[in-house]
């Protein structure tokens, strides 16, 4: 698909998110939608590390740790409620930077199960400490102020629809931001480190300081959205932000297709928050239910269900990503990925042309 | 009961470094062995011996289906954690949920066959931990003789230091994952088992396989005596934590501990450079 086309896409979608609440009466409905495109942006924030070769599981920690910045200062200061958006973003960067200090220096497993501890972590000690309001949680986090518009009128943030168009904004400022990032020099130096970071030391990308900066931008990226999560629900409880929702974050990616860093995530998002809610009919079986399609999914198709639909075709965006979900019995383990590496190289060379 | 967190991360760690699998569902493995003594002694009426080793041999033969199964297609695959932790979640949702809807959330107790204490140089021990303490050396004892002193043993080494180079040497690799996999799941099944007499049965007891995660961390990934000491003192800390400044806290005093350990040896206390991290991929 040419980019062109993926613009075009990307307008009509939005048109048509902007057009849904207004078309659909359901509040119900609503919601979901606000719930999968939260989740959504968080599978982005993970996929984005993901392309630095960090798989990491401590985003909803620090989506947590966003959520909890704007409900102390709603609930505890007399400051303004937006006034929260970017002292959470500035909370969560600064400890994710401090936390990757320490965590990128071991092995990529040892950050894999490190940025797991962290995500334990996080709910606990919102949970322990009476100062965040232990288990009972955070209540009557207010709404941000109304934006005035000039003679009398006024944005007010109380129905459904307002909210999904507070997240919408957000979720679109942050995707700019994204394609913006992965398109710098920042962006390439991330994919090559994704791709081999021994090639990508070779041409002198410091792999610790690259992969800080991408760890510091995702978390930055998700505690936006705990600063929306925080002012929509009003209500913050630290068994929200425990191990398992990133967990999910990651499913949201993988099954979307971890080679499509902003499509992927729409949609494995979209399928796997509507999906348990469909699937209430079953009743008390429903994890079960879902546990094993979670599996039959995975097992079947770990390139995800973009990847399934595009095949090898997939030139653009990061065709690694797609090789990541290579079948069983094909030489595996990074003896061929020079080769790609230099491949890829030059096609991005012919594009750039 | 350090000693049987030892025991489990040690579980933990072969699936880990041999199989090269996050087996998030560990947990749950600890639980049905739990409740597979508790249902043996309360309905088959099985001496406690038996019903450890039955519980034992019954989470390995779960282990040996849900291998195949879950996860012999991921394990070639480039970044294979990244589909295991997903498929091991899965199995977790599964397991958990059919234990709950069979044994409902009501704890049960099952009875210890041994009830008396014993009197060390002054300190009084009951002497069902002192029995737990010794079946868990034992089998940690057993389990080092194992990889040491045996072909399939070293064979699975060999495996956890480099699949490829071992499958060179004529070692069935695929295997090797299985054989660590059930040894794995029947030691959660056995630490469960032995667990179960001192606390009680119910289905929150899989929630304790995230704290293996810790131990292994604080450890050393793939470190054998890593584990057993990282668990040890998990179990000290939690304990006395539990005593001077309450659950919670000793839970973030632990987590505290990893991360200056980390900031010092960012491969665990006991782990090797170099080790546990895959081809290609940072801090090789």
């Amino acid at each position: 698909m040419s980019s062109r086309v993926k613009w075009a896409i990307a307008i009509l979608l939005f048109a048509l998110a902007v057009a849904l609440p207004q078309l659909i009466s359901s509040a119900y409905i609503v919601r979901l939608m606000i719930l999968t495109l939260m989740n959504a942006m968080m599978a982005m924030a993970f996929v984005m590390g993901l392309r630095a070769g960090l798989l990491n599981i401590s985003l909803a920690g620090f989506w947590g740790i966003g959520a909890y910045t704007t409900g102390m200062i709603a609930t505890k200061t007399d400051l303004p409620v937006w006034s929260a958006l970017p002292i959470s973003v500035v909370v969560a960067v600064a400890v994710s930077i401090i936390v990757g200090l320490i965590l990128l220096r071991g092995s990529a497993l040892s950050f894999i199960i490190g940025s797991l501890v962290v995500a334990f972590i996080v709910p606990l000690v919102f949970g322990t400490f009476d100062f965040f309001e232990g288990y009972v949680g955070i209540i009557g986090i207010s709404p941000p102020e109304a934006i005035p518009l000039g003679s009398g009128a006024a944005i007010r943030f109380a129905s459904e629809p307002s909210f999904f168009y507070l997240l919408l904004a957000l979720s679109v400022a942050v995707m700019l931001v994204f394609l913006a990032l992965y398109r710098s020099w920042a962006g390439r130096a991330w994919l090559a480190l994704g791709l081999s970071p021994d090639l990508a030391q070779t041409v002198a990308i410091n792999p610790y300081r690259y992969r800080l900066a991408v760890f510091a931008v995702s978390s930055g990226a998700v505690a936006v959205l705990g600063f929306f999560f925080a002012v929509y629900s009003s209500v913050l409880q630290p068994s929200v932000f425990d191990a398992f929702k990133s967990i999910y974050i990651q499913m949201y990616a993988v099954l979307g297709g971890i080679a499509f860093p902003f499509a992927g995530p729409l949609l494995g998002a979209a399928v796997l928050t509507i999906l348990p809610e469909a699937l209430r009919l079953v009743g008390d079986f429903e994890p079960i239910v879902t546990g094993a399609l979670i599996i039959v999914i995975v097992v079947l198709m770990p390139q995800g269900i973009l990847g399934l639909l595009s095949g090898r075709r997939a030139k653009d965006m990061t065709e690694f990503m797609v090789a990541l979900g290579r079948k069983p019995g094909a030489p595996a383990r990074g003896d061929e990925t020079a080769a790609e590496v230099d491949g890829e190289a030059e096609a991005q060379d012919e594009t750039r042309r | 009961m350090g000693l049987v967190y030892s025991l489990m991360s040690a579980g933990f760690n072969l699936v880990l470094a041999a199989a090269n699998i996050i087996f998030i569902a560990f947990g749950q493995f600890y639980m049905i062995g739990a409740f597979s003594v508790w249902y043996l002694e309360t309905y088959a009426h099985a001496p406690y011996w038996a019903a450890v080793i039955v519980a034992a041999i019954a989470t390995g033969i779960l282990g040996a289906i849900c291998y195949p199964i879950v996860f012999r297609r991921l394990q070639f695959t480039k970044q294979q954690f990244l589909t295991n932790i997903i498929a091991g979640v899965g199995l977790m949702l599964i397991l958990g949920q059919a234990a709950l809807l069979i044994f409902g959330t009501t704890s049960r107790g099952v009875p210890s066959p041994f009830s008396g204490t014993y009197e060390i140089g002054g300190v009084r021990i009951p002497q069902e931990r002192l029995v737990v303490i010794i079946l868990a050396v034992a089998v940690l004892l057993a389990l080092n003789f194992f990889l040491q002193k045996t072909r399939p043993g070293r064979a699975m080494r060999a495996v956890s230091f480099s699949s490829d180079v071992a499958s060179l040497q004529g070692v069935n690799a695929d295997r090797m994952f299985m054989i660590s996999m059930v040894i794995g799941c029947a030691l959660a099944g056995f630490s469960g088992a032995i667990m179960a007499p001192l606390f009680g049965v119910d289905v929150t007891m899989g929630a304790s396989g995230l704290l293996v995660m810790l131990v292994v961390t604080l450890g050393g990934i793939g470190s054998m005596p890593g584990g057993i000491l990282g668990g040890i003192l998990l179990g000290l800390m939690l304990s006395f934590g539990q005593y001077y400044v309450g659950g919670g806290e000793a839970q973030i005093l632990f987590f505290a501990l990893i991360f200056v350990v980390l900031i010092f040896r960012p491969q665990g206390l006991l782990g090797q450079k170099g080790q546990g991290g895959l081809p290609g991929q940072p801090g090789q």
